[in-house]
C-alpha cells in the first residue's frame, strides 16, 4: 500500500479553528482580516447551519480588484461572499487522499474545503500539511 | 441581487408602491409644517397637481426641524401639533404622509400617525435612531448623509434589517463638495440599489448650499429640472421635493423649496423619464455593463 493510501484526509486535513470560516454576512474586510490572521489563502463562507456556501480566495480577490476598480472603501464593506465563488470546489471526509490530490492537481488549486456526509463544512485540505505527511 | 419593493400606507390612503418595476412615486410637501390651513392648502393643490400628471404621491412635512442653522429659526409645530395636522391630512385627503423625527423618543409618535417615517441625513448612521425607525415597524425613508459615500449607506441599512425592519428607501440629498457646497454624484443610485432597496431622489435639499447665508442655507434652485431628469434617468424609484406657494415667505428652507407653479411640469418630465427608461430597458436589455 502506497503512503498516500495510508493517510487519511482527516488526519492532514486542518480542523475548523485552524483556518478562516465567515458567516454570510461576513463583509469584505473581515475576510482579508482572517485570511491574514491565519496565513491563508482561501476563507470558507458558511451558512447558519455550517453548510457551505462559498469560498474566498487570494485570486478572486486580486481579479475583482483588477476587473472592478471601484474604491476599496466599497470593497470593505461589502458582503464578502459578493465577491466569492458560490458552489466551489470540495472534498468529501471519506474520499482518498489520492483523489483529492488529484482533483487539486486537474483545478489547479492547493486548498479545498472537506465536508461531511450532511455536506457541512469540518476542515480544509490544504497543500502543505499534505506535502509534509507524504514526506514523513 | 433581488429588487425589493416597498408599500407605503396603511388604513384606507392610497397605498403607493415603490421598486422594482412601479411608476415613479412623489413625495412632496412644504419642509416644516407651518399651520394646519397652509398644510392644508399645500395638500390640496399637490393633490391636483399629481392627479392631473397621475403621479403616485406621498405628503411631506416635518413638525420639528431639528438641524436649523440658527436658534431662532422655525422649528415647526412640535410632535403633537405637527403630527395631529399630519393625521388630519391624510384622513381628508386619503394619502400617506411622512415626516422625520430627530430623536429617538419621538420616533413611536411618528409611526403611530406617519405611513413612511424619515431619518434625517445627518443621523443617518446612529443607532439609536435607526433601531427607533425600524421599531416603529412602519417604511423607512433613509436620506445618505451628506458626509456618507453610498456604500457606507450599506451599514445603516443592515442595522435596520438587524432591527427587524426590511422596508426602506434609501435616497440622496447631495454629498458636500467642500464648504457649503453639496454635489449629486449620480452613481449613488446604482451602488444604493445594490442593497436591493428602492431609491429616491430628494432635489431640492441636493441644490441647498449648507448654511452659506450666515446662519441660513442658501440653494440653486435654477439645477432642479436637470438634476431630476438626471437621476430618473439613473433608474430613481421616488422623487423628493420640497414644495411651497410662496418661497421666499417659506418658514423652512425657503432658499431651496421649489415654488409649486413649476410642480407640474417637473413632475410630468419625470413621469415621462422614467417611463421612458423602463421602456428602453425593456428593449434594449437591462444594464449589464458589470465588470465580473
Amino acid at each position: 500500500m502506497s503512503t498516500q493510501n495510508r493517510i487519511s484526509i482527516k488526519e492532514v486535513m486542518l480542523p475548523l479553528g485552524k483556518f478562516p470560516v465567515l458567516s454570510e454576512k461576513s463583509i469584505f474586510t473581515e475576510a482579508l482580516e482572517e485570511m491574514c490572521n491565519f496565513k491563508l489563502g482561501i476563507a470558507c463562507i458558511v451558512n447558519q447551519t455550517g453548510t457551505l456556501e462559498a469560498v474566498i480566495t487570494d485570486g478572486d480577490i486580486r481579479r475583482k480588484i483588477l476587473n472592478v476598480q471601484k474604491p476599496m472603501p466599497a470593497f470593505f464593506v461589502d458582503f464578502a461572499i459578493d465577491h466569492g465563488i458560490k458552489n466551489p470546489h470540495f472534498i468529501n471526509e471519506n474520499m482518498e487522499i489520492n483523489q483529492a490530490l488529484n482533483l487539486m492537481e486537474e483545478y489547479e488549486i492547493w486548498d479545498m474545503p472537506v465536508l461531511n456526509e450532511e455536506e457541512k463544512l469540518i476542515g480544509l485540505l490544504h497543500l502543505h500539511p499534505v506535502v509534509k505527511a507524504l514526506l514523513r | 441581487m433581488s429588487l425589493k419593493e416597498v408599500t407605503i400606507g396603511y388604513d384606507n390612503v392610497t397605498k403607493v408602491k415603490v421598486g422594482r418595476k412601479n411608476p415613479l412615486a412623489f413625495i412632496g410637501g412644504p419642509c416644516a409644517i407651518e399651520s394646519k390651513d397652509h398644510c392644508f392648502m399645500m395638500a390640496d393643490k399637490i393633490s391636483e397637481i399629481c392627479n392631473r400628471v397621475k403621479i403616485p404621491w406621498i405628503f411631506k412635512s416635518c413638525y420639528d426641524k431639528d438641524c436649523r442653522s440658527s436658534p431662532d429659526s422655525f422649528h415647526g409645530l412640535g410632535v403633537e401639533g405637527g403630527l395631529d395636522v399630519l393625521s388630519q391630512i391624510r384622513k381628508n385627503f386619503k394619502v400617506p404622509v411622512v415626516s422625520d423625527f430627530s430623536d429617538p423618543s419621538w420616533a413611536p409618535a411618528t409611526g403611530e400617525v406617519c405611513d413612511l417615517v424619515q431619518v434625517p441625513a445627518y443621523l443617518c448612521r446612529q443607532t439609536s435612531i435607526l433601531r427607533a425607525a425600524a421599531e416603529t415597524k412602519r417604511p423607512i425613508l433613509l436620506k445618505k448623509g451628506q458626509f456618507m459615500s453610498p456604500w457606507n449607506m450599506k451599514n445603516s441599512v443592515r442595522k435596520i434589517e438587524a432591527f427587524g425592519n426590511d422596508n426602506i428607501i434609501l435616497a440622496d440629498r447631495g454629498t458636500f463638495f467642500g464648504y457649503n457646497m453639496l454635489v449629486n454624484d449620480m452613481r449613488c443610485f446604482p451602488i444604493m440599489l445594490e442593497t436591493g432597496y428602492p431609491v429616491c431622489y430628494d432635489a431640492t435639499h441636493s441644490i441647498q448650499l449648507p448654511t452659506s447665508m450666515g446662519n441660513i442655507s442658501g440653494g440653486q434652485r435654477e439645477f432642479i429640472p436637470h438634476l431630476v431628469r438626471a437621476a430618473v434617468a439613473c433608474g430613481i424609484n421616488v422623487l423628493f421635493m420640497e414644495v411651497h406657494n410662496d418661497p421666499p415667505n417659506a418658514l423652512s428652507d425657503a432658499n431651496t423649496v421649489l415654488d409649486i407653479k413649476f410642480l407640474e411640469n417637473i413632475l410630468v418630465q419625470a413621469k415621462i423619464m422614467h417611463e421612458t427608461r423602463q421602456e428602453i430597458l425593456e428593449k434594449y436589455g437591462e444594464d449589464n455593463v458589470h465588470p465580473e
